[in-house]
C-alpha cells in the first residue's frame, strides 16, 4: 500500500497537536503542515505576557522547526493555501504548487475580526494575534503610557491586566455586545466592568464608535456617542474570526466557520476541520457550537486526528476550559455565538 | 464581409465566444463586457456607456443594482488568480464620467405602421419598448403607478439606487417617441381586450407584485409586513414605523434593502435571517459589507416555525437547520432540526421571501394560478396579439434578466408584426492590433467601491447614495485588470519556424507546443494534446484561456505570423 499523506493546515495549537497526533499514530505516513506563519508554533495566550516583557521570545513556542524534523513532520512554513479541492484531494498554495493528500485537518484559527463599521480605523487600530503583531506593540508602547482597549475578548482582558502590571494607564471601551464570542449579559458585564474598575482601568460605556482620527501630536482620538476619548493606542480586541476565506468554492459547508459533526468531519472523505475554524454540530444540544482557547484547540485537534486514522472519537462539551475573566468565572467551551 | 470584418453564424464561433469570453457568455443581455472595459481603460467614457446601452439599456442603473453574474464567471476569480474584476463599477464609471447623452443603440429604423402596447414600465417593459421604438414601431405604455420604473423606483430603496440616474435613462427610452400613460392599471382602467383592439400587439411585462407568504402561524398578526410591500410604501415617500427590533426574513437583495431601510426609518436592532449560510447568499459581497457595517446582523441556519403574539407580534421561533447537498438550482438543501426551537423576541417582522406575478383578466388561456400562459422562447400567448415577458413569465429574477427577455420578446413581436427578422445573433470577427497589458497588471488589487463614511451619514440623510463611486484614476486602475479575453492571439503554422521565441517571452504557460487538438462536433477547439517532446510536437498553440494580452508573443515573432482579432458576439443588422 502506498504511503499515506497526511496534511494539517495551520500550526497553532490545533493544528500542532494534530500532526503530534498523527505521527503518534500513524507512524508510517507522511505529515506535513502548512502554515502561513514563519517558525514553529507558539501560544497566542502567552502574548500579552511577552508584549510587557515577563516573557522571553523563544518561551512562546511550543516547537521549533527543528523538532519538527526531528519528530519526522514536515514543515513547510511561510507558505499559504489558495484553495482546497477536497472532492479532488488536493490543494493549491499560493506559489502554483498542488499537493496531493490522502487525509487533511483543517485548522488554521481565526485573524483578528474588526466589525465592518470599523475597518474604516483598521489603520489606526493594532491587534495582537502573532508574534509580529506583538512586536508592533512593544515598539509602540515605548513611546505612549496610555491605551484604549476597544472590545472585550478574553486576550483583552488579560492585556489590560498585564498593561495595568507594567504601569500603563489604560481606558476601556466596553459594549455589551463586544465580549467575543460570548454575549455577555447585564450582570456579567457589570461584573467585568467592576473588576476592571477595581484594578484601576477606566471603563467607557458606548454603544457606536462615531469616529477615530490621529492627531497632530500623535495621539489617536475616538470619538463614541458619549464622549471622545484620547490615547497614544488604541486596541481593537473583538475576538477572531476564522480564516477561511480561501475555502470559497471547496464545496465545504461554510456559515461563520467549517461545518462539522461531532467527530469533527466536514462532509468529504478524510477532511476534517477543528480548532477556533470549526463551527460544530452537537446532535445532543441541536446546535452548532464553537470551542475558544488553546486548550480547547489542543482537544480538538488531538480528537481530529484520531477520528482521520480511523477511530471514532466524538468532540465533547464536558470538555470545558475554565477562563479566568477578571476574577470572572467564564467557561470557554461551546460558545454558540461567533 | 466588410473590410477587415467578418460576420460568422458558425456554431464553431459562437462556442469560442460562449468558452473564451465568460463574462459576455454570462451576461444575460451579452454586453460586450471587455470591450466597454477597453474603452474606459482608452478614457472613452461615452463609447464605454454606449456599448453597455446598446445591450442592457440601462447602464447607470445596472452600474448599481445589477447582480453581477459576469463577475462569478471572470477569469480573475478563478482560484490562482484572485479576484473578479469588479465589472459593474467599471460600467457605472463609464455611466459617471461621460459627457454626452446616450446614443441609440440601433440606427432608429423608418417607421412601421404598427402599434405595440406594453403594459409595465419596469426594466422588461422599458427595455421591449426601446428595441420596439428603435424598430420603428409606434409604443405606448400602460403604467399601473404614478411614475415609470416598475420596480426599479418601487422596490429598490434609492440609497442603492438614486432617482436622478434612473430618470435620465427612462427618458433616454422615452426620448425614442414611446408614448407612457400613468396611473392606469389594467383590470381596473382599462382591460386586456380593449388595449388588443387598439394595438397590434400588446406586451405583458407586469412582473412579480405579490408577496410570496411564509405560511406559518401568526403571520397576519400586526407587525408582519411583507418585504415588498414594505419597500414600495417607503419609495413612494408613506410614513412607516415599525419599532426597535426587526427580523427580516429572507436572503435577496430584497431583504438587504428592508434590512438597511428599517434602519433608516429607525429601528435599533435589525436582524437578516437566513435558512442557509452567509456564504450561500446571492446577493453581493459589497452588499453584504455595507449592510454589516450598518449594524444589521446576518443570522444563520435558521427557519421560522411560527410568528408569536395575541394581536401584534412579539417574537418568532425558528428551528435550527442542517445544511445538506446541493441541489441541481445551485442552492443548498436545508433541513429543519426538530427539537431545536428558539424564540427570538422582535417588534415586527418583515417577510421577504419572494413574490410571484399576480393575476389580471385577460383573454385565453391560464395556468391554475389565473396567470397568462406563455411560451418562453416566443413569448406568446394563446390569444393573437398577447405576448409576455419579464418576470411575470418567468417568475423572480434580476434586473439584468428582465432586460435581456424584454429585448428578446420586442424582436420576437417585430418579426411576428413584419414577418422578417430585424437583427440576428452573430459573432464579428475583426482583424486588431496587439494590446500591451502588461503582466504586473495581473496582480493589481481590485479596487474597492468607495462608500460614504461614517455610517452615521447615511442615517441623517436616509435617501443619499451609500456608493460613493470610482474616482477616474480608480476606475482606469480597475480597468486595467480585465485580460480582455475577446481578443484572440492565434499563430498561423503555415509561417511558423518553431523558434520558440514566443514561448520565451511568454508570461505564463499560455503558449503550448501540442501534438494536436481536440474539436467538438461544431468543429469547435475544446482542448489541446500537450507534448514535451520535440518530435512529436505539431503546432505551436496560443491558449486563449490563459492569455494575458501582452502582445510579446507577436512583438518578438521573427516571421510575423501572430494574429489578433477581436472576436464579439452582436447583433447584427440583417
Amino acid at each position: 500500500m502506498a504511503e499515506q499523506h497526511f496534511v494539517v493546515i495551520g500550526n497553532g495549537p490545533a493544528g500542532n497537536e494534530a500532526a503530534l497526533t498523527l505521527r503518534e499514530h500513524a507512524p508510517e505516513a507522511r505529515v506535513t503542515i502548512i502554515s502561513r506563519e514563519r517558525g514553529g508554533c507558539f501560544r497566542p495566550h502567552f502574548l500579552p505576557r511577552f508584549v510587557v516583557g515577563k516573557l522571553a521570545e523563544e518561551d512562546l513556542y511550543l516547537s521549533s522547526a527543528v523538532s519538527y524534523r526531528d519528530k519526522g513532520i514536515k514543515l513547510r512554513s511561510g507558505q499559504e493555501v489558495v484553495s482546497v479541492h477536497p472532492d479532488k484531494r488536493k490543494i493549491i498554495l499560493d506559489h502554483k504548487e498542488i499537493i496531493s493528500f490522502d487525509g487533511l485537518i483543517i485548522a488554521v484559527g481565526g485573524r483578528p475580526r474588526i466589525p465592518e463599521n470599523l475597518m474604516v480605523f483598521g489603520d489606526l487600530m493594532l491587534t495582537l494575534k502573532t508574534v509580529q503583531d506583538a512586536k508592533v506593540w512593544i515598539r509602540k508602547l515605548n513611546e505612549t503610557d496610555t491605551v484604549l482597549m476597544i472590545g472585550g475578548d478574553l486576550t483583552s482582558l488579560s492585556f489590560t491586566k498585564q498593561l495595568v502590571d507594567v504601569g500603563k494607564k489604560v481606558c476601556f471601551a466596553l459594549n455589551d455586545d463586544a465580549f467575543w464570542p460570548l454575549r455577555f449579559d447585564r450582570y456579567l458585564y457589570n461584573q467585568v466592568a467592576g473588576r476592571l474598575r477595581e484594578n484601576g482601568v477606566e471603563v467607557l460605556e458606548y454603544s457606536r464608535i462615531r469616529g477615530m482620527s490621529l492627531l497632530s501630536d500623535g495621539m489617536i482620538e475616538v470619538n463614541t456617542d458619549y464622549e471622545k476619548v484620547r490615547a497614544g493606542l488604541v486596541g481593537a480586541f473583538f475576538g477572531l474570526k476564522p480564516d477561511i476565506a480561501f475555502l470559497a468554492r471547496s464545496g465545504l459547508k461554510i456559515d461563520r466557520g467549517i461545518l462539522v459533526d461531532e467527530y469533527l468531519h466536514a462532509g468529504f472523505e478524510g477532511v476534517y476541520a477543528t480548532g477556533d475554524c470549526a463551527q460544530v454540530f452537537h446532535p445532543d444540544l441541536r446546535d452548532y457550537w464553537v470551542s475558544i482557547g488553546h486548550d480547547n484547540a489542543v482537544a480538538l485537534g488531538r480528537t481530529a486526528a484520531l477520528n482521520l486514522i480511523g477511530e471514532r472519537v466524538r468532540a465533547e462539551p464536558d470538555m470545558a476550559c475554565i477562563f479566568d475573566v477578571q476574577g470572572v468565572q467564564v467557561n470557554s467551551s461551546w460558545w454558540m455565538e461567533f | 464581409m466588410e473590410g477587415n470584418i467578418v460576420y460568422s453564424t458558425d456554431p464553431e464561433d459562437f462556442y469560442y465566444v460562449d468558452i473564451n469570453v465568460p463574462c459576455q457568455s454570462a451576461c444575460p443581455a451579452d454586453t460586450n463586457i471587455p470591450a466597454y472595459i477597453r474603452a474606459l481603460f482608452e478614457g472613452e467614457y461615452q463609447n464605454s456607456y454606449d456599448m453597455n446601452r446598446a445591450a442592457n439599456i440601462l447602464p447607470g442603473v445596472l452600474g448599481r443594482v445589477c447582480s453581477r453574474p459576469c463577475e462569478d464567471k471572470c477569469r480573475h476569480g478563478e482560484a490562482e488568480l484572485g479576484l473578479p474584476v469588479n465589472i459593474c463599477h467599471i460600467k457605472r464609471a463609464a455611466s459617471d464620467f461621460r459627457k454626452g447623452k446616450a446614443a441609440s443603440p440601433f440606427n432608429a429604423l423608418p417607421g412601421i405602421d404598427k402599434k405595440v402596447g406594453i403594459i409595465g414600465s419596469g426594466p422588461a417593459g422599458l427595455a421591449a419598448a426601446h428595441d420596439l421604438a428603435c424598430l420603428g414601431f409606434s409604443v405606448t405604455i400602460y403604467e399601473a403607478m404614478g411614475r415609470p420604473g416598475g420596480m426599479l423606483r418601487y422596490g429598490i430603496p434609492e440609497f442603492r439606487l438614486p432617482r436622478q440616474v434612473l430618470d435620465i435613462e427612462i427618458e433616454a427610452v422615452l426620448r425614442l417617441g414611446v408614448a407612457i400613460e400613468t396611473g392606469v392599471s389594467v383590470g381596473r382602467d382599462m382591460d386586456v381586450d380593449e388595449l388588443l383592439v387598439k394595438h397590434d400587439a400588446l406586451l405583458s411585462a407586469t412582473g412579480c407584485y405579490r408577496p410570496i407568504p411564509l405560511n406559518v402561524p401568526g403571520e397576519s398578526l400586526e407587525g408582519v409586513h411583507s418585504g415588498l410591500e414594505f419597500m414600495m410604501k417607503v419609495c413612494k415617500g408613506e410614513n412607516v414605523r415599525l419599532g426597535d427590533r426587526i427580523l427580516v426574513i429572507g436572503a435577496g437583495f430584497t431583504a438587504f434593502d428592508c434590512a438597511r431601510t428599517a434602519l433608516r426609518i429607525g429601528a435599533k436592532e435589525v436582524s437578516i435571517c437566513l435558512r442557509r449560510t452567509e456564504e450561500d447568499l446571492r446577493v453581493t459581497g459589497d452588499e453584504i459589507l455595507e449592510t454589516k457595517k450598518e449594524g444589521v446582523k446576518i443570522e444563520s441556519l435558521m427557519l421560522a416555525k411560527e410568528i408569536l403574539g395575541k394581536q401584534s407580534v412579539k417574537g418568532v421561533t425558528f428551528f435550527r437547520t442542517r445544511p445538506g447537498k446541493n441541489r441541481d438550482d445551485g442552492k443548498r438543501d436545508v433541513t429543519p432540526i426538530a427539537g431545536s426551537e428558539f424564540v427570538l423576541e422582535t417588534d415586527a417582522v418583515i417577510v421577504a421571501t419572494g413574490q410571484r406575478p399576480g393575476p389580471f383578466e385577460a383573454p385565453g388561456e391560464k395556468d391554475e394560478n389565473g396567470l397568462i400562459i406563455a411560451d418562453r422562447e416566443f413569448f406568446r400567448a394563446s390569444r393573437k396579439g398577447l405576448y409576455v415577458t419579464g418576470d411575470y413569465l418567468t417568475g423572480p429574477s434580476t434586473v439584468i434578466e428582465a432586460v435581456a427577455m424584454g429585448r428578446r420578446a420586442a424582436h420576437r413581436i417585430a418579426r411576428d408584426l413584419t414577418g422578417k427578422a430585424f437583427y440576428e445573433k452573430a459573432v464579428c470577427l475583426k482583424d486588431c492590433q496587439p494590446t500591451d497589458r502588461k503582466r504586473p497588471w495581473d496582480f493589481l488589487p481590485r479596487q474597492e467601491m468607495p462608500t460614504l463614511t461614517p455610517v452615521e451619514k447615511r442615517f441623517e440623510i436616509p435617501d443619499i447614495e451609500v456608493e460613493t463611486g470610482y474616482l477616474k484614476e480608480q476606475s482606469r486602475e480597475e480597468a486595467k485588470r480585465c485580460y480582455l479575453c475577446y481578443l484572440h492571439y492565434e499563430i498561423d503554422m503555415e509561417r511558423c519556424i518553431y523558434c520558440r521565441y514566443c514561448i520565451d517571452v511568454a508570461p505564463r504557460d499560455c503558449i503550448k507546443l501540442v501534438n494536436g487538438v481536440e474539436t467538438n462536433d461544431d468543429g469547435a477547439i475544446i482542448g489541446f494534446v500537450e507534448t514535451s517532446e520535440w518530435e512529436k510536437v505539431n503546432a505551436v498553440i496560443i491558449d486563449n484561456k490563459r492569455c494575458i494580452r501582452c502582445g510579446e508573443c507577436v512583438r518578438v515573432c521573427p516571421m510575423d505570423c501572430i494574429s489578433v482579432t477581436k472576436v464579439e458576439l452582436v447583433d447584427r443588422k440583417i
